[in-house]
């Protein structure tokens, strides 16, 4: 039997498939779109205790030390990483750039670095439209706006890791064998976040939330099948979460410029 | 009113407009998912989750491209995920109870339609990628252009990751479903 043959037997009796009949979807799907129906009564000791409940969360949220307690227990605000030391002194010189650690204001504004790995030996390159399509239940894909003349990422790659991590890649327009800077968004729940163990160099903040200014590698897929722990570039990484997505932007700037870029995310016009 | 029409209206929060749009899709998502995880109530509870997911995402699709393949995708990312996590809890349930018989029938509903029922056990022997490209083209029917855009490659990237999944199937086929082979080839005889 040729392939056509066989082919179109498969699709034959693929068509004669018993399924269970098709319940209803559209039903359910409605009826959790509703907005929630609100109480239309409240007794007047309930409102008092709501009242005095909030009046005494907004205070407490006033004093920093019991903020920080409440915002680290209800997890926002959390990067989910777990690092293993927070010595800089330390650690500082694992970097390769040390010069670049330093919050230096002058320091070269997107300097490039030479990529550690061949791009084309990564899992999952697609297309930008490409990659919104397979990760907008997932997330939005956020793009710097800050150089403005940035512009979009040279390669995207879509990695399969419990959870569609999303790898956008800017390479130095002069020098198309060097890397200006890498930004991973991984959403909530992937291994990808917790396998990763950086140094922290320090902590800081990105739009006012914690974040970390650390070193070290971080799982990659490889187009052979690998997983592989790796960096994309000898530099530093800023580490930020915003709601469910993890952030991580790879470059050898310095930490305030990782900052101004990281702070300059926008949706894709 | 027109698909685009519709989806448009459900961008700007018109859930009224999003029920059409899952009545003209629900079947495929339902099957799609059914067909991935063997089970008409998990098939169930992705299919819900794939309509619910994507409202919640609509404002970040196309909407002048067609919706069935973006719903599909998600169903099917969905339904690889349910089956990782139903992986793992049937591995410990395994080996909880070894003595327990491991064979169980797929469906009760489909065991009359023998030769379906065999060829979808078949394909259950090939890789996932695999199940997903031959579900889409010859179970839900889809032509090669909307099963490239639901798995994200280019056309003749279907044509050719068919060609290797048939050639798979007909080797599974043969090996470990010869009734369906014998019953092939009477056919042709």
């Amino acid at each position: 039997m040729n392939e056509l043959d066989f082919e179109n037997q498969i699709h034959s009796i693929a068509q004669q498939t018993n399924y269970p009949q098709t319940p209803d979807i559209a039903g359910f799907v409605t009826a959790h779109l509703q907005p929630v129906t609100k109480h239309r009564f409240f007794s007047r000791t309930l409102a008092w205790s709501l009242t005095l409940i909030v009046v005494l969360f907004l205070s407490l949220m006033l004093i920093p030390p019991a903020r920080a307690a409440i915002l680290e227990f209800i997890q926002i605000g959390i990067v989910r990483i777990f690092p293993r030391s927070v010595e800089p002194t330390a650690e500082a010189p694992r970097t390769a750039t040390p010069e670049s650690i330093a919050p230096v204001t002058a320091a070269p504004y997107l300097e490039s670095s030479t990529l550690l790995i061949d791009l084309s030996r990564l899992a999952g390159e697609r297309t930008l439209p490409q990659a919104q399509n397979l990760v907008a239940s997932y997330y939005p894909i956020l793009l710097p706006t800050h150089p403005p003349d940035l512009g979009a990422p040279d390669h995207v790659f879509v990695q399969d890791a419990d959870g569609a991590m999303s790898i956008l890649v800017w390479l130095d327009p002069n020098d198309p064998e060097k890397i200006l800077m890498s930004l991973h968004i991984i959403p909530e729940g992937s291994w990808a976040i917790h396998k990763a163990e950086p140094v922290v160099i320090q902590e800081t903040e990105v739009n006012g939330q914690r974040a970390v200014w650390a070193v070290g590698p971080y799982p990659l897929r490889l187009s052979n099948g690998d997983l592989e722990f790796m960096r994309l570039i000898d530099g530093h990484v800023l580490i930020w979460a915003v709601d469910d997505v993890t952030y991580r932007l790879e470059s050898n700037l310095s930490m305030e410029e990782a900052i101004k870029i990281a702070e300059s995310l926008q949706p894709v016009p | 009113m027109d698909e685009t029409t519709l989806v448009r209206r459900a961008v700007k929060g018109d859930a009224a407009a999003w029920e059409p749009l899952v009545l003209a899709h629900q079947q495929a998502v339902f099957r799609l998912a059914y067909l991935l995880l063997g089970d008409a109530d998990d098939a169930e509870d992705i299919a819900q989750e794939t309509f619910l997911r994507a409202w919640k995402a609509l404002k970040r699709f196309d909407a002048t491209r067609p919706l069935r393949p973006w719903l599909l995708s998600i169903a099917a990312n969905l339904s690889r995920n349910r089956r990782r996590s139903a992986g793992r809890y049937l591995a410990a349930l395994t080996r909880a109870f070894r003595e327990q018989p491991k064979e169980t029938p797929l469906d009760e509903a489909s065991a009359q339609n023998t030769d379906a029922n065999n060829l979808w056990k078949a394909i259950q022997h090939l890789d996932l990628p695999d199940q997903q490209i031959v579900y889409l083209r010859y179970f839900l029917d889809l032509p090669v252009s909307e099963t490239a855009e639901v798995l994200q490659i280019a056309e003749g990237t279907v044509k050719s990751r068919l060609s290797r999944a048939l050639e798979k199937l007909r080797k599974v086929i043969h090996q470990d479903f010869p009734v369906l082979a014998d019953r092939r080839e009477g056919r042709e005889a």
